[in-house]
């Protein structure tokens, strides 16, 4: 036993002197060349998801949480976060904050599946909404949903998915980090204050006039002004129905709106949402 | 003057015909991994020249200091990457106070320089050609990094010009970059028997 500490003697002195010497080395450079970082920047960036997103419009959640200290002005941007986020930054930075509103979450205005609208012919080209949409008569529809799934690929949640080939998003896994909507290149998807769990919404963006919109899909607004008529939060330009998101509450008349749409384009959408029911007359469509 | 011819030799030997990417291997990493474009290619290629001369100085000297006057050649590689990791956490703190950006845009890759093998491998390197003089250990760890500078540098190059070539499917990414890298280093091959 005490040979063999004779012979290891040398070894750990040397490493433990060379150890030491390093570390002594380090801790006088760590003084000499320490960084002033900002204690309330290190305190945001722990208030943070820390998924790096990329929703505030910042690199990452370091250094937006550098921007944010120096202009507290940028509150709010991390949607993922949403109030709690913002309410923990306004106590860090000694602010008065106020809640925000409501949740955004995507909405895609479209409700056409693959069999619900015409194809002049086959698309073959690259796989990307993006290019697909470089070509006019990609489908019949200039408006609608093209189902290549650029909005999937945005993704980083997982949240969306393209069912026979229609968008959609899965609102329990959707953070609302707006991704999604950036990508889409015919903008169906807006991001919309979810005031309840599940919204209205007129799930079509077509503003051809109602002949041009039956003629290529059985679920289209066709502009008729039905809703409008039940509901004032209901509103008809362009040929195309749009919803007040920000003042819309469940109430008859909306339900009223929504029972007597005639394509019923006027649908739930949100975690619990009932799906779409089928257009009062599909025999009048001529879409095959 | 024949110590001159010597050294001048030696550093255009490690720099070109021995190689520590592209002829012996080592490094391999951050060659693939940082070199995608020039400018923080360049920077790594510094930030490694300046660890593999301040490694390859100082493992010397505690290499004919300690370990050989004692016989504890065994403990070799605990001292070696001991200074090799020191070294590296100086480095990165002069950067984060001298250069925040260059720091920024390397992120893990500069404290990944620790294990940088081409960085150990010249260590060991200077003991098993048995170099004898300090002047000459430094300037083989000078040439080491010269060298790793080069070849990032000439990879990151290529690697910008291949961002516009039409790929195969197949080959795109890094497929691609190896298939470069062995070509590269097939080029260098050339050297060798030049010295």
């Amino acid at each position: 036993m005490m040979e063999w500490i004779q012979q290891i003697w040398p070894a750990a002195l040397l490493a433990v002197g060379l150890a030491s010497l390093f570390a002594l080395i380090l801790l006088i450079a760590s003084i000499k060349l320490h960084v002033q970082v900002d204690s309330k920047v290190e305190q945001v960036h722990k208030a943070l998801p820390g998924i790096d997103c990329g929703a505030c419009g910042f690199a990452g959640c370091a250094s937006y949480a550098k921007a944010v200290v120096a202009n507290p002005e940028l509150i709010g941007r991390c949607t993922p976060g949403g109030a709690d986020v913002s309410a923990a930054i306004g106590q860090i930075l000694n602010l008065q904050i106020s809640s925000g509103g409501a949740p955004q979450r995507p909405i895609v205005h479209c409700r056409a599946r693959r069999e619900d609208k015409l194809f002049y012919a086959e698309y073959s080209g690259i796989e990307s909404c993006t290019s697909a949409n470089a070509q006019p008569d990609v489908q019949a529809c200039h408006f609608g949903c093209l189902g290549f799934g650029d909005c999937v690929r945005a993704c980083k949640f997982d949240a969306l998915h393209i069912v026979d080939g229609l968008s959609t998003v899965d609102y329990h896994r959707c953070t609302g980090c707006g991704a999604c909507a950036k990508a889409c290149p015919r903008n169906l998807i807006r991001m919309v204050p979810f005031t309840h769990e599940n919204m209205m919404t007129v799930a079509c963006s077509s503003r051809e006039n109602g002949k041009t919109t039956r003629s290529f899909c059985q679920v289209g607004c066709i502009g008729c002004g039905i809703c409008s008529k039940q509901s004032e939060l209901f509103t008809v330009s362009d040929n195309l129905a749009t919803l007040d998101y920000a003042a819309y509450t469940p109430s008859e008349a909306t339900q009223r709106a929504m029972d007597k749409c005639p394509t019923g384009v006027i649908v739930y959408r949100g975690k619990t949402a009932p799906p779409p029911r089928q257009p009062k007359s599909t025999a009048s469509a001529s879409a095959t | 003057m024949d110590t001159l011819q010597t050294l001048l030799l030696a550093f255009i030997g490690i720099v070109i015909v021995n190689n520590l990417v592209l002829t012996k291997f080592l490094g391999t990493c951050p060659y693939l991994g940082v070199s995608g474009r020039i400018d923080m290619a360049f920077g790594m290629g510094c930030a490694v020249t300046f660890v593999v001369t301040l490694a390859g100085t100082l493992t010397w000297l505690i290499d004919h200091l300690f370990l050989i006057p004692y016989s504890l050649e065994v403990m070799r590689y605990l001292c070696f990457i001991m200074v090799i990791a020191g070294a590296v956490q100086l480095v990165e703190m002069y950067m984060r106070k001298f250069f925040p950006t260059l720091y920024e845009s390397f992120g893990i890759f500069l404290p990944l320089i620790t294990t940088n093998c081409a960085i150990l491998g010249l260590c060991l390197f200077l003991n098993l050609w048995s170099i004898d003089s300090l002047v000459h250990a430094v300037v083989l760890s000078i040439g080491a990094g010269v060298g790793f500078t080069l070849a990032i540098c000439i990879m990151a190059g290529i690697r910008e010009n291949l961002e516009l070539a039409d790929v195969p499917e197949a080959m795109q990414g890094a497929p691609i970059t190896l298939v470069t890298a062995g070509l590269l280093s097939l080029a260098f091959m050339g050297f060798a028997g030049m010295i």
